[in-house]
């Protein structure tokens, strides 16, 4: 139970740092704030009225001291205003909420069938280890980790979209311009999951209860599919959950390599434009998505693993 | 184990010599300035002149890519180690300061830790301005905290371990153990740790430069290499190809290494 | 020389051990004996000051330590050393075995050449020859490194040994071997040692006083002869007729 109450503080001590370390890095950015944010406001105006300029200091308290500034934001984004886009005048949730979409459509398709092919690989390389199946998997593995995501994604686009023009290469909209994207995605996920599902197969394999029922006279398939399958779930699981960043990282160089709309050229496009307040969301997005999954994967671990002992956590 | 450790350090520090030997001979012989454009000879594919090409100024794009690969190799190397040094320290410092300010380290060092690499680097690289030095910066500030989060880890099992508690006994002060028992026996792990993130530093800054958040154009970095020629892909593919392949083969070159390191310290061969 | 009344150890609200009174004299082995989770290790890690225990009297002469309430805290005398169970968990992996029986002298400041020779004598003394001292330990048998232990233990001279187990890692013929010398050793130096284990036959061979604990509490405090010819308890005649039906006992104690 105290072990609980020290997570749960330990989770909201992170969120605060999050929030400090994203505001201070909009705080130090260069730039006139009030300029911009008159900007926003009065796209149509040619110049800005000085008048204008000091009344948004006062109402932004822009002149305030780095504390103070930072808890009056934090108490908003407690609230949950997240303030208004620079460039646009939108609320930065109705823009978020508008990119959204698309990221989600690209990543959870590349997920699906990465994972797929990444077990499908895995398991036949831990049920013929050895065999040619295994060392590709190996290979393909290691080149797959090496390989840099968006020259993975220039080369597709070269051999689908050049080539033998089967496929848009850039943009979104139809379902035919998903297909590169999420491919290339998808190939990143295989690689990287391919190698940890064979080596938690394999660990699983060689656990002593295996010999065990291998002595009983259990056939190998029926020991794969009902023993080592279960077996090595949960730590994969763990690691998927843990793989989240590689994952968005991904993303984000996916849709600028394919000029797609989404998360990923939002937050470019608006660090690009030093659209503040979008850039402190998304990168408070980021991170709190990164820390919550993180909690919750650990939080079914030690549900369904007793073992799992106090103390253990980060 | 530790003669075939010793081994592979000889033959790993042959190996790094005799690609750097490469390179800095590369260059040398070069008849080629990385930065010499050639308007009579654009984007002509691999010749006997022009081993890998020129590219869309007349550059000769393997004396580029040998440049390139002080930018690549040099800038990633110094960030890893920045971190690894730093991170280590930290780390070390946390598993030595008792339950509250172990906490506090680590909730900060878990704080950094949430952003990912890219979207922390897009994001100071970004506001900052595109330039090599706020890459650099960029990527040091997002460097160290696997390492802290290893370096805390292990130096907490270790100060368990038998040994530990007899070098306490026999009077050897904190400081004299942290030196002599446990940083020696935390290290190996972490120097697994540095090759990794050595290549992954590698694939963030050509990453960041093709986004054009990094090191940019006409500098020969492979990434910007890689922006300057998306471009020609159609009419000249090997303005992509060449330095993508480089990205590629450095970075499993370090893989492999840092796998047969890792390998090698594997504690049933200890 | 080391002289304990009604030791207590409590840690997170839980009593481990209560009630145990020992003494040691000079050139004497006192054997802790008891199941595994009985408490014993609890004892003399808390004589070494690394678990916080109380007591109603506590001795210790080479120090003149005489006190009542908290333990003392030893780490550090030059007095007491510690041979533990495992000796791949005790040495470091990165030390030469020299390097880790010289780390005992660490307090003293010697010169270099006398480190190396008090080594080279003490490795000696555990039958070791002065080739070891640059071996590591995972290229030297399990007995070998249980032997740099000893070593280790014996070079600062201390007066008290306390040992964990030092037999139970090792195979039959090594233990008989390492048994016996240090039984020599205490015979000739004068050393007090305080050994646990769970091994019967050892303390029927070796031991001048037996102590019994169950469960973090006093069974029986007796000399060797009285523990196994006229046990204090039941459950202590229980444990000796398991050992001797195992054939676990010497022949003497057959009786």
């Amino acid at each position: 139970m105290t072990h609980a109450l020290i997570r749960l503080t330990g989770l909201f001590v992170v969120i605060f740092g999050i929030a400090l370390i994203t505001f201070a890095l909009a705080h130090f950015a260069p730039g006139d704030k009030a300029q911009a944010i008159a900007h926003a406001r009065y796209p149509d105006a040619m110049g800005i009225p000085p008048q204008i300029l000091i009344d948004i200091r006062a109402e932004f308290r822009l002149d305030d001291p780095f504390h103070l500034h930072f808890l009056n934001w934090f108490g908003q984004v407690l609230r949950g205003d997240f303030g208004v886009s620079y460039s646009s005048g939108e609320r930065v949730w109705a823009i978020f909420l508008g990119s959204l979409g698309e990221t989600v459509t690209l990543t959870i398709t590349s997920l699906v069938f990465g994972l797929t092919g990444a077990f499908i690989l895995a398991s036949l390389a831990a049920r013929y280890p050895g065999s040619i199946i295994d060392r590709a998997a190996v290979v393909i593995a290691s080149v797959g980790a090496a390989m840099p995501g968006f020259w993975l994604a220039l080369l597709l686009i070269l051999a689908f979209a050049v080539h033998l023009q089967w496929l848009p290469a850039y943009g979104t909209g139809t379902a035919a311009h998903l297909v590169l994207p999420a491919l290339t995605l998808a190939l990143w996920v295989m690689a990287s999951q391919t190698r940890l599902l064979r080596s938690f197969f394999l660990d699983a394999r060689a656990q002593p209860f295996m010999e065990t029922l291998r002595l009983r006279g259990h056939s190998e398939s029926e020991l794969f599919y009902r023993h080592t399958l279960r077996h090595a779930m949960a730590p994969a699981l763990t690691m998927i959950g843990l793989d989240f960043a590689s994952l968005m990282e991904g993303a984000i160089i996916i849709e600028l390599t394919f000029a797609r709309s989404g998360i990923g050229s939002l937050f470019a496009a608006s660090v690009l434009s030093r659209d503040l307040p979008l850039v402190m969301f998304l990168v408070m997005f980021f991170a709190v998505i990164y820390v919550l999954i993180n909690t919750s994967v650990e939080l079914v671990q030690r549900l369904s693993d007793p073992r799992m002992s106090e103390g253990n956590g980060p | 184990m530790r003669a075939a450790l010793r081994r592979f350090l000889r033959r790993l520090s042959l190996a790094v010599t005799c690609i750097a030997g490469a390179v800095i001979a590369g260059l040398w012989l070069t008849p080629y300035d990385p930065a010499a454009a050639d308007f009579l000879d654009r984007l002509s594919p691999p010749t006997a002149q022009h081993w890998a090409g020129t590219d869309h100024l007349g550059r000769d794009i393997a004396t580029r890519l040998l440049h390139g690969g002080l930018w690549s190799l040099g800038l990633s190397l110094t960030i890893t180690a920045f971190g690894l040094v730093t991170g280590t320290l930290i780390g070390i410092i946390a598993a030595q300061s008792g339950r509250i300010g172990d906490f506090a380290i680590m909730r900060v060092t878990d704080s950094f830790f949430a952003f990912p690499e890219l979207v922390a680097a897009v994001a100071v690289a970004g506001i900052f301005g595109p330039s090599t030095v706020n890459l650099v910066i960029a990527l040091m500030i997002v460097s160290w905290m696997k390492f802290t989060r290893l370096a805390r880890t292990l130096a907490l099992t270790t100060s368990k371990q038998d040994f530990v508690t007899q070098a306490r006994l026999n009077g050897l002060s904190q400081a004299r153990i942290l030196l002599v028992h446990i940083l020696p026996n935390i290290l190996p792990s972490i120097l697994v740790l540095g090759t990794n993130s050595w290549s992954r530093t590698i694939l963030a800054i050509s990453g960041l430069s093709f986004l054009g958040f990094g090191v940019q154009p006409p500098q020969s970095e492979w990434g910007a290499m890689l922006l300057d020629g998306k471009p020609y892909m159609q009419s000249a593919p090997h303005l992509m190809i060449f330095p993508g392949l480089t990205v590629l083969i450095s970075v499993l070159a370090i893989n492999l290494a840092g796998d047969r390191l890792r390998d090698l310290l594997a504690p049933q061969s200890m | 020389m080391l002289s304990v009344d009604n030791l207590t150890v409590r840690t997170q609200g839980k009593t481990l051990v209560q009630g145990v009174s020992l003494t040691v004299q000079p050139g004497q082995m006192l054997c802790i004996i008891g199941e595994s989770g009985a408490g014993k290790s609890t004892v003399i890690k808390a004589l070494q000051g690394l678990m916080p225990g109380t007591c109603d009297h506590f001795r210790f002469d080479p120090i003149g330590l005489d006190l009542k309430g908290a333990l003392p805290d030893m780490v550090g005398l030059p007095n007491t050393r510690w041979v533990m169970q495992d000796p791949l968990a005790a040495l470091d992996p990165r030390f030469r075995l020299g390097r880790s029986v010289a780390e005992s002298l660490h307090r003293l400041n010697l010169p270099v050449d006398e480190r190396l020779s008090r080594v080279k004598s003490a490795l000696e003394t555990v039958e070791l020859g002065p080739e070891f001292a640059d071996r590591f330990p995972t290229e030297v048998s399990m007995g070998q490194a249980q032997r740099a232990c000893l070593a280790r233990a014996m070079i600062a001279e201390p007066r008290l040994i306390f040992f964990d187990e030092p037999l139970s890692a090792l195979d039959a013929l090594v233990q008989k071997k390492i048994a016996r010398r240090m039984d020599e050793l205490r015979r000739q130096t004068g050393m007090a040692y305080v050994v646990v284990t769970h091994d019967l036959g050892f303390a029927a061979t070796y031991a001048d006083h037996i102590i019994l604990l169950r469960q973090g509490h006093m069974e029986a405090s007796q000399t060797r002869e009285a523990f196994f010819i006229r046990p204090a308890n039941a459950y202590a005649r229980a444990l000796i007729d398991a050992a001797r039906n195992l054939g676990a006992l010497p022949e003497s104690q057959v009786a």
